[in-house]
């Protein structure tokens, strides 16, 4: 899993006798995936969306892919574009695209270039105002596309399973979890829900929760990011591993240490191997040690239940099935087999087990129910965009940018945001 | 955290005040807010202003800035720099028709509230009588009351 990631997704494509394209996916964590397609290559690139600034190195603001010049990253400070999962800080998200549309990164030709641009769902007519004006004022590309990540995972979806009518997607990502369902790759709006819980939330109650019973990392994000992707994972029993959790000893199953990166010797974190495992917690070595516990557990089951800590709303399966009760009853056989993961959280072991375990305890005994993890879920969106941008029919799905200065904001129109 | 720094009068615990449900509702609202925020330290760069005013922003020695045209003056500028908040007030969802950001939000959930101990975070039976957080044993209860309970001040 790679870090927190913002939303939104770009893809271009240059047109005329070069012909190539263009692909930035700033998929919900704070990194995006950027790729480039030219007639002869193709590469994923993923980057951080956001800038940082850091406590050793202090006269710079470092942004994107710059990350990886601080060598030592402990308390690192984020300044990111997103707010909510919505694009609000235009400062910061035109230093990344400069960064990375610039000679640092893709050198990309404007004039000869379309784009294709993820957004949320029910994205604020403001900002798409805006994004249209940096697109085709700004930047100046050619033509754009603006689309919903989860309208490309359908894309990608039907490509492969062109039999089926219907996909409901689930994409679970840094800000917030959507579910979307489609039918023959039409956007069903009555069925979208939203659940606030995405992966800053899990880092964040992480943080919180170490910090209040071992040791202070409020300031780690980045760190702590990393021991959530390290040692988390779904449970298929709750209340049974709260249980395995409470033995003492080598009894508990769950109880990991995770030695914790000092920068120098220790690059990166890791989790103690079980045979090397200490049950006093007491080391002989100087590393510094954090013990995770039900934490393991207990923080990726905001998404499954996030009234938990105080959110009052239904957890990923309960929402699922909700969403697919608003849709018409003939398609929602369909949806139930047809139920796609996508996102970042979508990695925690466990994850689609869950899913499953709990959609078809709540789905009608009649139905199939299919779960379908994606090998990469997070590249998913990103995959769809990519064959969007080859069908021939890409051409009369974009806004050029002609048809932008002819017709103003009114061509938003054409884009299903 | 800042609030857990800030210290409440010590008081006997025979008599501890106990939070009305209004209070308890702010401080979990604030609980919450604090899950939804970027950083906790301090802007690195926020110590030292003066430097930071000196030194040229980087992306004025960009290229691609000089190639771009400008875009229209200030009233880009504000535009591009409204909040979350106050861009969804602008949306006016609540008297427009849904589907919307609003209307998308899941709905509450029909399944049992579950208890956690405030303290360890195992199944918990038992309700802090003062701050209404929930605890699972004499011992965490302990530790709530002499770290949490009554020093979070709303
Ligand atoms: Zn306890
Ligand atoms: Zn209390």
């Amino acid at each position: 899993m790679v870090l927190t990631r913002l939303r939104s997704d770009i893809a271009t494509r240059k047109s005329g006798k070069s012909f190539s394209l263009y692909i930035v996916n700033n998929i919900h964590t704070n990194t995006s995936l950027v790729s480039y397609l030219t007639s002869d290559s193709c590469f994923l690139s993923v980057i951080p969306n956001c800038q940082f600034r850091s406590k050793t190195l202090r006269l710079k603001t470092f942004t994107a892919n710059q990350l990886d010049e601080i060598k030592d990253p402990s308390g690192l400070f984020y300044i990111l574009p997103f707010q909510k999962g919505y694009l609000v800080n235009w400062d910061v998200q035109r230093k990344v695209w400069d960064h990375l549309f610039g000679k640092e990164m893709f050198k990309v030709d404007f004039a000869d270039t379309s784009v294709v641009i993820t957004e949320p769902y029910f994205n604020f007519m403001s900002i798409q105002e805006s994004m249209n004006e940096i697109l085709f004022e700004e930047y100046q590309f050619q033509a754009a596309l603006r689309i919903n990540a989860g309208s490309l995972s359908a894309h990608r979806y039907f490509q492969e399973n062109n039999s089926e009518l219907c996909c409901i997607v689930v994409d679970s990502g840094f800000s917030f979890t959507h579910i979307a369902p489609y039918c023959r790759g039409r956007k069903m709006k009555d069925g979208i829900c939203r659940i606030n819980v995405g992966g800053k939330l899990l880092t964040n109650h992480l943080k919180e929760i170490i910090s209040y019973r071992q040791l202070h990392v409020m300031d780690e994000t980045h760190v702590i990011n990393q021991v959530k992707e390290d040692v988390c994972y779904v449970s298929q029993d709750f209340y049974n591993d709260m249980e395995i959790a409470q033995l003492k000893g080598e009894e508990n199953m769950v109880m990991r240490d995770y030695v914790l990166p000092d920068f120098s010797s220790i690059k990166k974190g890791f989790c103690k191997p079980r045979e090397e495992m200490n049950f006093t917690g007491k080391y002989k070595t100087g590393e510094q040690i954090l013990r995770l516990n039900n934490e393991r557990f207990a923080v990726p089951e905001m998404l499954f239940h996030p009234s938990d800590i105080g959110i009052q709303e239904m957890g990923i399966p309960e929402a699922l099935v909700n969403s697919i009760n608003k849709m018409p009853e003939e398609m929602q056989p369909h949806f139930y087999k047809n139920i796609v993961l996508t996102g970042g959280n979508a990695l925690f072991p466990g994850f689609r087990d869950r899913v499953y375990k709990e959609v078809r305890a709540l789905a009608p005994a009649e139905f199939q129910v299919s779960v379908v993890l994606p090998q990469n879920p997070i590249c998913y969106a990103w995959e769809g965009g990519k064959l969007l941008a080859e069908n021939p029919d890409f051409e009369e799905m974009v806004v050029t940018r002609e048809d932008y200065e002819e017709n103003g904001h009114c061509i938003y129109e054409k884009f299903d945001i | 955290m800042a609030e857990k720094k800030i210290a409440v009068r010590s008081q006997d615990p025979s008599q501890r005040r106990v939070l009305d449900s209004a209070t308890r509702q702010r401080r979990l609202t604030r609980q919450l807010e604090a899950l939804e925020k970027d950083n906790f330290q301090d802007d690195p760069h926020a110590s030292l202003p003066q430097l930071v005013k000196r030194l040229p922003q980087f992306d004025e020695n960009n290229e691609s800035g000089k190639r771009r045209k400008k875009t229209r003056g200030d009233h880009f500028k504000q535009r591009f720099r409204k909040n979350f908040q106050a861009l969804l007030e602008e949306e006016e969802l609540s008297v427009s028709e849904g589907p919307n950001y609003l209307t998308a939000c899941a709905e509450p959930s029909t399944l049992p509230q579950r208890h956690f101990c405030a303290v360890c975070g195992f199944p918990s039976n038992y309700t802090c009588v003062s701050c209404g957080a929930r605890y699972c044993c004499v011992r965490c209860l302990g530790t709530h009351h002499e770290t949490r309970c009554l020093k979070w001040t709303v």
